[in-house]
């Protein structure tokens, strides 16, 4: 065991983590928002790709603007899910299962719709900055995955700026933590909803947008995304949209331990386990407060 | 007219189908009848403890597997297969149940897929055992007493006389006092509790019961394809299981029937479009769930209640 697969495992640790990190941040916005899991969440990351791929290729999009197109497709989805199917399990004051399910037939629908439409391709982005590569204590990364984390670190400054100093992010929280209390001072606790799933849209997106040039993105990754995510924010805790930091990277560095003590087969299997072992034993996360609906 | 002279057509009609189908919507029915045994125990769990499992597919295939590797490397008999499917998911589903189990709602959903996909990821592994995506071929077709059930014709009638008899099992079962108590357990767990009912160890029951179902239906598809591969079980599989009871209705023999053909068909009618049904699949499920939360054949039911009680739908609908 060098040093140097120690740090290039590290490397590619951290790498994988802050993507896991925003799909699980994702994960954690609808839920808190909206008290639902969202089975579907890895499928904003394919949308988002996708999209942005057939910008490029089909529309002769320059990369920013195709970046652009990628990151609205996912917020719009995120929107037109709460509005059209969201809204009227709400207004039937169904169960949680019966959301579970919704969104799950969701996922599955845009995943045979990508297959459809789109092909059996991979779909792979330019990388960000050159593809070279940086040497790190005898390790390499490429400039792409360094922009992948610095991008990252941004939207979660912004994300927790939005959600404690705009109007809009004070009013989404509230609706969050108290509707009815919410609904009295005025804000309309249904908008906030549907903004919330544009958030998590939006996260979901950008989670595949800054992936694909590392991982070329396919049709079957969604429900991957999706548990990948879900593991980094129920080991940071779920209603805590930060803590999914922290849980994304620990996944990211669990799994490419993994990969150097065990097999890179396993990589799944390891980090699927971690995610049962947590919610059975750590329920509400090692940040996480007490507050998790459904047990 | 009565149900008994209703009842007898519907088992004249049952009887005559492959007779006078061609063979290719046979081979569908008979599709349909092994599915419907591994739905039936996805719906158990839906519909009477309210448990979305998506780990469905990983029995199934422990099933096909262990059905395959009894009777191909071992060269026992095919009943020894079925047992050795039966005995291993049963004690896998007891052994992750427990555990597994103490979840609710979401996350128990969530642990069952993520179940799921470790199993597909091990199946693909453990390609000394499984054969990977090479597959396990040459697979016995049923028989016994010198008959051979080696058209779909002939397995037609096998596989839905297996599929007949675990539904009254579960029929039975859910019409007695296990009943009763899950959907107590169900419907008002604080009240369960004090009734005494043991509310983990029933689940846990149930889950194996389910994992059981699933095996039998893996048992029987290997015997009628044949050829088992990880390809027929991908978390496409468990999603698919879970339809059934879900569009067809949890709550009635009936619905699980309904779903077990819905999804066999669908696919068939949309081939002519290319790979259409996965599309369609997906919305069915979520406009069943907005639209008709007790499936198709509980929808009609209720409607068909609701019409000659008088009771306007708007009231059942607020209920």
């Amino acid at each position: 065991m060098t040093l140097s697969l120690v740090a290039q495992a590290v490397l590619s640790g951290v790498t994988n983590g802050v993507i896991y990190a925003l799909i699980g941040m994702g994960l954690a916005v609808i839920f808190k928002g909206s008290r639902a899991i969202n089975a579907a969440q890895g499928e904003f990351s394919l949308i988002g790709a996708v999209a942005s791929v057939f910008a490029m290729k089909a529309a002769g999009f320059s990369y920013p603007a195709a970046f652009a197109v990628g990151a609205l497709a996912g917020a719009a989805t995120g929107v037109l899910i709460d509005l059209l199917l969201v809204r009227p399990m709400i207004r039937r004051r169904a169960q949680e299962d019966a959301f579970l399910l919704l969104t799950i037939g969701i996922a599955f629908a845009i995943s045979a719709a990508v297959l459809f439409f789109a092909g059996r391709d991979y779909f792979t982005l330019p990388s960000i900055g050159s593809d070279g590569v940086a040497i790190l204590f005898d390790a390499t990364i490429r400039y792409h995955a360094i922009w992948v984390i610095v991008i990252t670190a941004l939207i979660v400054i912004a994300l927790r700026a939005f959600y404690r100093k705009t109007n809009i992010g004070l009013s989404m929280m509230a609706a969050s933590i108290d509707a009815d209390g919410a609904s009295t001072t005025g804000i309309n606790v249904d908008l906030m909803r549907t903004a919330t799933y544009g958030m998590g849209g939006l996260l979901g997106a950008l989670a595949g947008l800054l992936v694909a040039p590392l991982v070329p993105i396919s049709f079957y990754m969604g429900l991957v995304f999706t548990l990948k995510g879900f593991c980094a924010a129920m080991i940071g805790g779920l209603t805590n949209p930060m803590g999914a930091i922290v849980g994304g990277l620990m996944l990211g560095l669990l799994e490419s331990l993994a990969i150097v003590f065990i097999a890179s087969a396993y990589k799944d299997v390891v980090a699927l386990t971690v995610l049962i072992v947590i919610m059975i034993l750590v329920p509400h996360g090692i940040l996480g407060r007490a507050g998790r609906a459904g047990g | 007219m009565n149900r008994r002279v209703l009842f007898a057509i519907a088992i004249l009609v049952w009887a005559v189908l492959p007779m006078v189908l061609p063979r290719h919507f046979t081979d569908l029915l008979v599709f349909a009848a092994i599915y419907s045994v591994a739905g039936l125990g996805v719906g158990l769990l839906l519909g009477h403890c309210g448990i979305v499992t998506l780990a469905q597919s990983a029995f199934y295939a422990i099933g096909a597997y262990a059905s395959a590797i009894v009777t191909v490397n071992l060269k026992l008999p095919m009943i020894v297969g079925v047992a050795a499917g039966l005995v291993t998911s049963g004690v896998i589903a007891l052994a992750l149940g427990w555990p597994v189990l103490r979840l609710r709602g979401y996350f128990l959903a969530v642990a069952t897929l993520a179940l799921a996909m470790i199993a597909s990821a091990l199946f693909f592994e453990w390609d000394w055992l499984t054969g990977g995506t090479i597959g396990l071929g040459g697979i016995p077709k049923l028989g016994a007493f010198g008959v051979v059930l080696d058209t779909p014709q002939s397995f037609y009638y096998a596989a839905w006389i297996t599929a007949a008899l675990s539904m009254i099992l579960v029929h039975n079962l859910v019409s007695g006092r296990t009943g009763l108590a899950m959907r107590s357990m169900r419907d008002a767990i604080d009240a369960a509790r004090v009734l005494a009912i043991d509310i983990h160890s029933l689940r846990v029951q149930m889950f194996v019961l389910c994992a059981m179902l699933g095996s039998l239906s893996g048992s029987l598809f290997a015997h009628y394809t044949g050829y088992v591969s990880v390809a027929s079980f991908s978390i496409d599989k468990a999603i698919l299981f879970l339809l059934i009871p879900v569009i067809g209705g949890a709550g009635s023999i009936a619905g699980i029937i309904v779903g077990a053909l819905f999804i066999t068909f669908v696919p068939e009618v949309l081939s002519k479009i290319g790979d259409f049904h996965g599309i369609v699949f997906g919305l069915a499920l979520v406009i069943v769930v907005i639209a008709a939360p007790h499936g198709i054949v509980g929808t009609v039911e209720r409607w068909w209640h609701n019409r000659r009680s008088g009771v306007s739908p708007t009231a059942e609908a607020r209920r």
